[in-house]
């Protein structure tokens, strides 16, 4: 299928619709020419199988951290007319609300790296993570379905994050129209004791250092002052919550499939009417996790900001410890776009793809010791990718691969030799995540901002990792 | 052999699990799951759960069980390495798993879900064969 793109400059590469009979829309990927070379058939093929699905909108876009997933690749996002378009749980992802919380500081590279080796053990402590993790809140149900209506009002009304902390918030924290009846009890049987966990993978907490801003006004207007100046971000989704609700939703929706008569190129790329109650019933469940992980992650930003204060001895305001924007990367949104110089109501399902709108912080974090990117989304990316832009380097090897290739021991003492604390619950946990694992996060950063989605503000790189 | 790894994926984990029995393939096809998302040899046999799950026919019973596996790890906080089918039918089975409270220092990946990209239960000469791929 890669022998049909078509380039129509150094960024953007067509795949038109007559390249396959059932395409009714054309697909592009937005990515360098080498990211391009590198990215695999089958990835590109699910792409125009995307373009084959009813009530789709040009053009279905991969990202240039695009690679192969279930369905749709990770990376890449596809919209739907709100009549006669589907949702879909596998257009989302298993992990609803993946996304990043970047944290400012006013301390400095320097008073971090004096600090490193007491702060990256005690933030491993605070922070539950790996698999099967406890978590430390102790919910009701009740309580349970508060975080699933409410989001990070929750928090705030629970002393855990603040009226800011909402503001910058995708979607001020709370995506309105969650319904926890949608969400089945083993959902939220599996949500309640990890509420406020890392998980594992490559969920991470990074303690950075600013090495480069590219944008000082934007940089500064976030609060990001110049080079040497700390900073935190926070990977992680709605955990066992949010898993199952995608996994309750594809089952539902694979019958759907069969009640509605949808046809599809692949039996993965399971739907249901957007207006039909399969579809909206899934809606209203993805809400609730979404919501779930924005509350998971303002949880953990309370200790994070709990473990400094007991290192630094100053209270976490003193330090300007405040949230720099949340974001989430997998998620179905139902959102106003141009398309054709008409505006319409589209569903915009965004599966590894951060959203990018004009003037607002999109992040994009490298693996594991390489750089991470802050940068503003655009008019462009309206235009061209439906306000949406990369979200994370994208995997070249398999885990297993990883860990035969790598030594988690090896790449821990290869982090420290660069000046990286890092802490992790066991060596494979590195292994997997091993930087040569993931594509070049520099490339992809080239590329959207070559292709104008979202433009460099600023580059971090990290000073202490802890992973699950 | 019980089951072994495919690696042909860039964002997952497939495997394959065999069973002369029903029986046999449900055991190892479990044995296969927690392989990866915990240190099964370290996991000693302290606690007991007992599991029920019903489905349409074989190929989705199997596919039911590990999903309700993976759930376990959350709901229960445990980690389980023995697993004994004590009925099976096409359409039902119990079964007594055996392992012990969660350890993080003990687990591998977290498993988010199976999924049915190149799944396939079939029988064969020699018993049963599955074929599952993990969302991690």
């Amino acid at each position: 299928m890669k022998e049909k793109l078509e380039r129509i400059n150094d960024f953007e590469w067509l795949l038109p619709k007559k390249s396959r009979k059932e395409m009714r829309v054309d697909a592009k990927i937005i990515a360098n020419k080498s990211i391009v070379d590198a990215i695999e058939d089958a990835a590109v093929e699910q792409l125009t199988n995307v373009a084959c699905m009813p009530g789709v909108v040009v053009p279905v876009v991969g990202l240039p951290d695009m690679h192969w997933g279930y369905g749709l690749p990770m990376g890449a996002v596809s919209a739907f007319d709100d009549k006669n378009g589907v949702i879909s749980s596998g257009l989302c992802g298993f992990d609803i609300n993946c996304g990043i919380n970047m944290i400012r500081t006013s301390l400095t590279a320097k008073e971090i790296k004096e600090r490193a080796k007491d702060l990256v053990p005690l933030l491993f402590q605070a922070i539950p993570c790996g698999v099967g993790a406890k978590g430390k809140l102790r919910l009701s149900p009740g309580q349970l379905d508060d975080v699933l209506v409410d989001g990070v009002n929750w928090a705030v009304d629970n002393g855990y994050a603040t009226k800011k902390d909402m503001e910058n918030t995708e979607e001020n924290g709370c995506m309105k129209g969650a319904d926890p009846r949608m969400v089945s009890d083993l959902a939220k049987k599996r949500g309640v004791p990890q509420l406020g966990t890392l998980g594992a993978g490559n969920h991470f907490l990074e303690i950075q250092e600013v090495t480069d801003v590219m944008d000082k006004g934007t940089a500064k207007s976030w609060g990001i002052e110049g080079k040497g100046q700390a900073t935190i971000m926070l990977h992680c989704g709605s955990r066992g919550l949010g898993h199952q609700v995608a996994t309750d939703y594809l089952k539902i929706q694979e019958d759907a499939v069969k009640k509605y008569k949808i046809w599809l190129p692949d039996p993965q790329l399971a739907c249901a009417p957007v207006d039909s109650k399969e579809g909206q019933d899934f809606f209203a469940a993805m809400k609730c996790a979404v919501n779930y992980s924005f509350v998971n992650r303002a949880v953990m930003t309370k200790w994070i900001r709990e473990v400094f204060e007991k290192v630094f001895r100053k209270d976490w305001e003193s330090m300007g410890m405040e949230t720099v924007y949340a974001i989430a990367h997998n998620i179905v949104k139902y959102e106003e776009h141009k398309v054709d110089g008409k505006k319409r109501m589209l569903y915009v399902h965004r599966k590894g793809a951060t959203r990018s709108f004009p003037g607002l912080p999109v992040i994009i974090a490298g693996t594991m010791g390489t750089s991470s990117y802050l940068l503003k989304g655009t008019e462009t990316a309206m235009e061209k990718s439906f306000g949406s832009s990369a979200h994370g380097a994208g995997r070249a090897m398999s885990r297993n691969a990883a860990i035969r290739q790598f030594r988690g021991e090896k790449i821990k003492q290869d982090l420290a030799e660069r000046g990286i604390v890092s802490q992790a619950t066991h060596p494979m946990s590195l292994a997997e995540e091993a930087p040569l694992a993931y594509k070049d996060v520099e490339s992809v950063v080239d590329s959207v901002h070559g292709a104008g989605i979202s433009l460099k503000v600023a580059r971090m790189v990290p000073l202490g990792v802890i992973k699950g | 052999m019980k089951y072994r790894f495919i690696d042909d994926l860039t964002s997952d984990v497939m495997f394959e699990a065999y069973g002369k029995s029903m029986k046999d393939l449900f055991e190892n096809a479990a044995e296969a799951l927690f392989s990866v998302m915990c240190q099964t040899d370290r996991v000693k046999k302290t606690v007991e759960k007992e599991v029920s799950v019903s489905a349409k026919n074989p190929s989705e019973l199997m596919f039911n069980w590990l999903q309700e596996l993976i759930g376990i790890v959350d709901t229960d906080g445990i980690f389980l390495s023995g697993f004994k089918i004590t009925k099976i039918t096409g359409r039902s089975l119990k079964a007594v798993c055996t392992g012990e409270e969660a350890d993080p220092k003990k687990g591998k990946t977290v498993v988010k879900a199976v999924t049915k990209y190149g799944y396939a239960f079939r029988k064969t000469a020699k018993g049963y064969v599955v074929r599952a791929s993990l969302d991690i």
